[in-house]
């Protein structure tokens, strides 16, 4: 919960906080009795001795407004706390001991739901009779249902968590379990119900009160305030006012307490941003340069992402590299290196927070011209993406719509771009080109009907379907089984091949991947390029400490014990001073910590950002 | 390796019941069939497979974090399943588990120092006083500063999260730890310096351990010995060295040649056609048949028993052609 988040509640929570202290203080104000009767003063209209005007049995108004809030509030307060622990434990404890246990709670709780509420409330008055206890009562068995759903709901997904499965492996008893473990953490949900169901417990009470089934005259409450007034509102309309008012402003004042207190209990923030091209324009300083021809197919130079903000750390410094046409370029690095928002900043899909600060991305046209794709406006780059550019994610049970035939959304990606005939035909062929069984078949499944690997394929098969200049695949196998992965890497050393010109960017954090699939290697650390070559020459002969820390930190040689690199990758905001890696660098000089080195070419061809490059030769 | 083990399971066996219709039950999904499995004191076991093949699932029986089907689990003679709750809570002190994510392990809202100390105040093996001594200690052993005991696990990384998960399950002073996937969240420097840690807590505590993994090298490093699973089946079983060197099964030796590797350059060739099948509908016979290049119409008949190897101490082995791989 973060300091924003605090100042969101101020607003509900401080007129929230003032009702309630009105209510608790309303006995020492100086206000006239509430029930007092004044016949002269009958339907009086306001005046200075009594401000809200009299009602029609000549009562001050604002003092039964105030006693009544004092008798709505306790009564919608204490049915909710009564509905929430009798509903919160029903709730956990069919769901954590499911079985018997889930039908005597929540099933029980489920058919009271299935009964009118008014009706039932009507039923429990009228079997135990009016009054402020039966009241609450009644209330209460209402709206605990509501919290038994949502504890037994919250609980089974919390259940299957590997941190209370560690509770069980530690020897915890269930009760430890559910109260230590279990409660807090399906809390935030229920306290947002709580609120909620205050303002409701609020309506219904005014409207029982109203029926005349609810709060016992000659006690003030709303409800009973409005069912007077209604008899004389033709002579005093503005009693009909007063409580309507107050029950609706506090009812508002509840809910928006909710919707605030519901943001900043969930823990996920909100984006803001500026869409697409007028974010990214407002960032960037136009060209240094106009954009010249350069060799090869992809050029990126000074690319530099950050979070907005003066002072808003880059998370992506100063990267360039080159790719040619039918090159396969890999970006390695660990998490935090910056690799996916390089391949995401050349797609022009950054996430909303983040911007490209500086650089230049140059994509070389059909006729050899080059275009900065950081500079062009959203609709040309949209013509680009899945036409010229495109990408193929890590996740494929994520990048492809549940509800769609992957055959529709393979020939998505060919309308797109203008195909009309024989789209079908071309989709089956695309679908067999990926190798996937029976393609006809195939076109025809939703994705959920296919493999992990299948699902892959297909997302292969959209992103080729344009015969794209440029492949960007970020991790595109790390969530598969490793037999699979080998068939995709298979698969897309096979498209390369016959895709002739096709550049590839191979986004991942496994170097012997690399290895098998790469011609070229940029490796990345904490933002910045720190090493790049020919994978053969690389691999053979590092000239980064953090390169071939990475290559003896693979599990596959000889050796006993696995070297590791110490530390972790630092944050954004902590970065060293010097060279990034060299807190972890078993090379580090003074040197090293007090200036950041510059990128060096110690051969053609290769680069490092290491001053002891030499001497690691 | 002739003693009693500490941990045995026999005839392992776990079904899952799909959802069916109103009134009928869903066919069972087999995720372990008859799985045999012996751990000794201070023995590292590894048991590696591609997902859907019953390693997790394994794993939370032997720990009766989760009943079996069928077969019985065997802790130092005992059957935990005839064990009364509550010497079955107290055992709990002596076998752990570390999970694979260290994001979800954790209770995101609780202080770490309070989450290690857990296991020490249920069993009652410290006051709350020599109990925080306890846990400075073991944040100190896992490798962490022991002043961050009162932060939440969020204010950590990947791997020191997986430190702290470590922490935890040592808490107790197990003799048995299962680590399921520990590793495979993490970064592979992270990674290196997780594996390290296991086995230098191991050979100094003579912990028993069963480590779950997707990546053969892995296990390698760390364990003495390998199980190779596949739908729900071992297929091949042996010292973890020898397996690794000499792969006999063809599902073992497609597992390595599939494993990406620094040495190996240029085109990719997948070693295997197609995926694993549905765990739900298992072909017949034997279950890797239909991705094994050696398959004959014969080993679509009958399940092949898993066989000691002739001449090959601890070696077993689930292949009709067994004699024709070695």
């Amino acid at each position: 919960m973060g300091h924003g988040g605090l100042r969101r509640l101020a607003l509900p929570g401080g007129l929230l906080a003032g009702i309630l202290l009105l209510a608790l203080i309303t006995p020492w104000l100086p206000l006239p009795d509430p029930v007092r009767q004044d016949i002269a003063g009958r339907l009086a209209a306001p005046a200075a001795a009594h401000w809200l005007g009299q009602d029609e049995y000549g009562r001050d108004v604002l003092s039964r407004i105030l006693w009544g809030a004092r008798v709505s509030l306790s009564v919608a307060f204490a049915a909710s706390l009564l509905a929430a622990v009798a509903g919160t434990l029903l709730g956990i404890l069919g769901g954590y001991f499911r079985g018997v246990v889930e039908l005597l709670t929540v099933r029980v709780a489920e058919v009271v739901l299935c009964f009118p509420p008014l009706l039932l409330a009507l039923l429990v008055v009228t079997l135990l009779g009016p009054g402020a206890t039966t009241l609450i009562l009644s209330l209460a068995i209402l709206f605990a249902p509501g919290f038994a759903r949502v504890a037994y709901a919250e609980t089974l997904s919390a259940r299957a968590l590997d941190y209370v499965t560690a509770q069980q492996a530690l020897g915890a008893r269930s009760g430890r379990i559910l109260i230590r473990t279990l409660l807090p953490n399906i809390a935030p949900p229920l306290i947002v119900q709580f609120s909620l169901t205050i303002a409701a417990a609020l309506l219904l009470e005014s409207g029982l009160s109203f029926l005349g089934l609810g709060v016992v005259p000659p006690s003030p409450s709303w409800g009973l305030m409005i069912r007077g007034a209604r008899a004389t509102m033709e002579q005093a309309p503005l009693l009909l006012l007063w409580p309507c008012l107050a029950l609706s402003g506090v009812v508002l004042v509840l809910n928006l307490f909710c919707d605030r207190l519901r943001d900043v209990l969930d823990p996920r923030g909100r984006t803001q941003g500026r869409p697409g091209f007028l974010r990214r324009i407002a960032a960037l300083p136009t060209p240094a340069s106009p954009a010249s021809a350069v060799p090869g197919l992809l050029a990126v130079e000074g690319l530099t992402v950050a979070l907005p903000g003066p002072a808003g750390a880059p998370l992506v410094r100063d990267v360039g590299f080159t790719l040619a046409p039918g090159e396969t370029l890999a970006i390695v690095g660990e998490s935090g290196s910056g690799k996916t928002m390089t391949a995401l900043a050349i797609m022009g899909l950054l996430p909303g927070e983040l911007r490209v600060v500086s650089g230049r991305i140059l994509l070389t046209d059909d006729d050899g011209r080059a275009r900065d794709l950081l500079r062009l406006p959203e609709q040309a780059l949209r013509r680009l993406r899945g036409n010229d550019l495109a990408m193929v994610f890590q996740d494929p049970s994520a990048s492809l719509n549940p509800l769609l035939r992957v055959g529709v959304q393979v020939a998505e990606s060919l309308h797109a771009h203008g195909a009309t005939e024989d789209v079908q035909a071309r989709v089956v062929a695309l679908l067999r080109e990926v190798g996937l069984p029976d393609p006809e078949r195939a076109a025809r499944a939703y994705p959920h009907e296919l493999s992990g690997g299948q699902r892959q394929r297909v997302m292969i098969a959209a992103a080729v379907a344009n015969q794209p200049r440029l492949l960007l695949a970020d991790e595109p196998t790390t969530a598969l089984d490793v037999t699979v992965q080998a068939q995709i890497l298979a698969l897309l050393a096979a498209l390369k091949r016959a895709g002739g010109a096709m550049g590839m960017v191979f986004v991942t954090h496994n170097l012997a991947v690399v290895a098998e699939i790469a011609d070229r290697l940029v490796v990345m650390y904490a933002g910045e390029v720190v090493e790049e070559g020919p994978v053969t020459e690389v691999f053979a002969a590092p000239r980064h400490p953090y390169t071939a820390a990475l290559m003896a930190s693979m599990p596959e040689g000889e050796a006993e014990r696995l070297s590791a690199i110490p530390g972790a990758v630092p944050q954004p905001w902590a970065m060293p001073a010097g060279c990034r890696f060299a807190p972890r660098c078993d090379f580090a000089i003074e040197a090293c910590r007090t200036a950041p080195p510059a990128l060096v070419a110690p051969a053609p061809g290769r680069r490092t950002r290491c001053l002891r490059w030499k001497e690691l030769a | 390796m002739s003693a009693a083990p500490l941990l045995r399971g026999e005839g392992l066996t776990r079904a899952f019941h799909r959802r069916g219709g109103l009134f009928r039950r869903g066919a069972p999904v087999m995720a372990l069939r008859g799985v045999d499995i012996a751990v000794h004191g201070g023995e590292a076991v590894g048991v590696v497979g591609e997902s859907g093949c019953g390693k997790s699932t394994l794993g939370r029986i032997l720990l009766r974090l989760m009943p079996p089907s069928a077969g019985r689990v065997i802790f130092e003679g005992e059957d935990l399943a005839a064990l009364p709750a509550a010497r079955l809570r107290a055992l709990r002190r002596r076998m752990q588990m570390v999970f694979q994510d260290p994001y979800g392990s954790l209770d995101p809202r609780r202080s770490v120092g309070a989450q290690i100390a857990d296991g020490i105040l249920i069993h009652g093996l410290a006051g709350k006083a020599e109990a925080g001594e306890r846990v400075t200690a073991l944040l100190h052993q896992v490798g962490l500063d022991p002043d961050h005991a009162r932060r939440l696990p969020h204010e950590f990384s990947g791997g020191q999260r997986q430190r702290l998960a470590v922490a935890r399950a040592l808490a107790t002073r197990p003799d048995f730890i299962v680590a399921d996937e520990p590793v495979s969240a993490l970064d592979v420097s992270i990674q290196a310096q997780v594996v390290n840690l296991l086995a230098d807590l191991r050979a100094e505590l003579g912990l028993a351990l069963l480590f779950i993994s997707h990546d053969l090298h892995v296990v390698r490093h760390l364990c003495d010995r390998v199980v190779v699973m596949y739908l729900g089946r071992v297929m091949e079983e042996g010292r973890a060295s020898e397996v690794f060197h000499a792969p006999l099964h063809p599902y073992t030796r497609a597992l390595l040649a599939a494993s990406p590797s620094l040495r190996r350059r240029g085109n990719p060739v997948a070693p295997l056609a197609g995926e694993v099948p549905s765990i739900a509908n298992p072909p017949s016979g034997c279950v890797f048949r239909t991705r094994c290049g050696l398959a004959q119409p014969a080993c679509a008949e009958a399940v092949p028993p898993l066989e000691p190897m002739p001449g090959a101490p601890g070696r077993r082995l689930a292949c009709r052609r067994a004699a024709e791989l070695g």
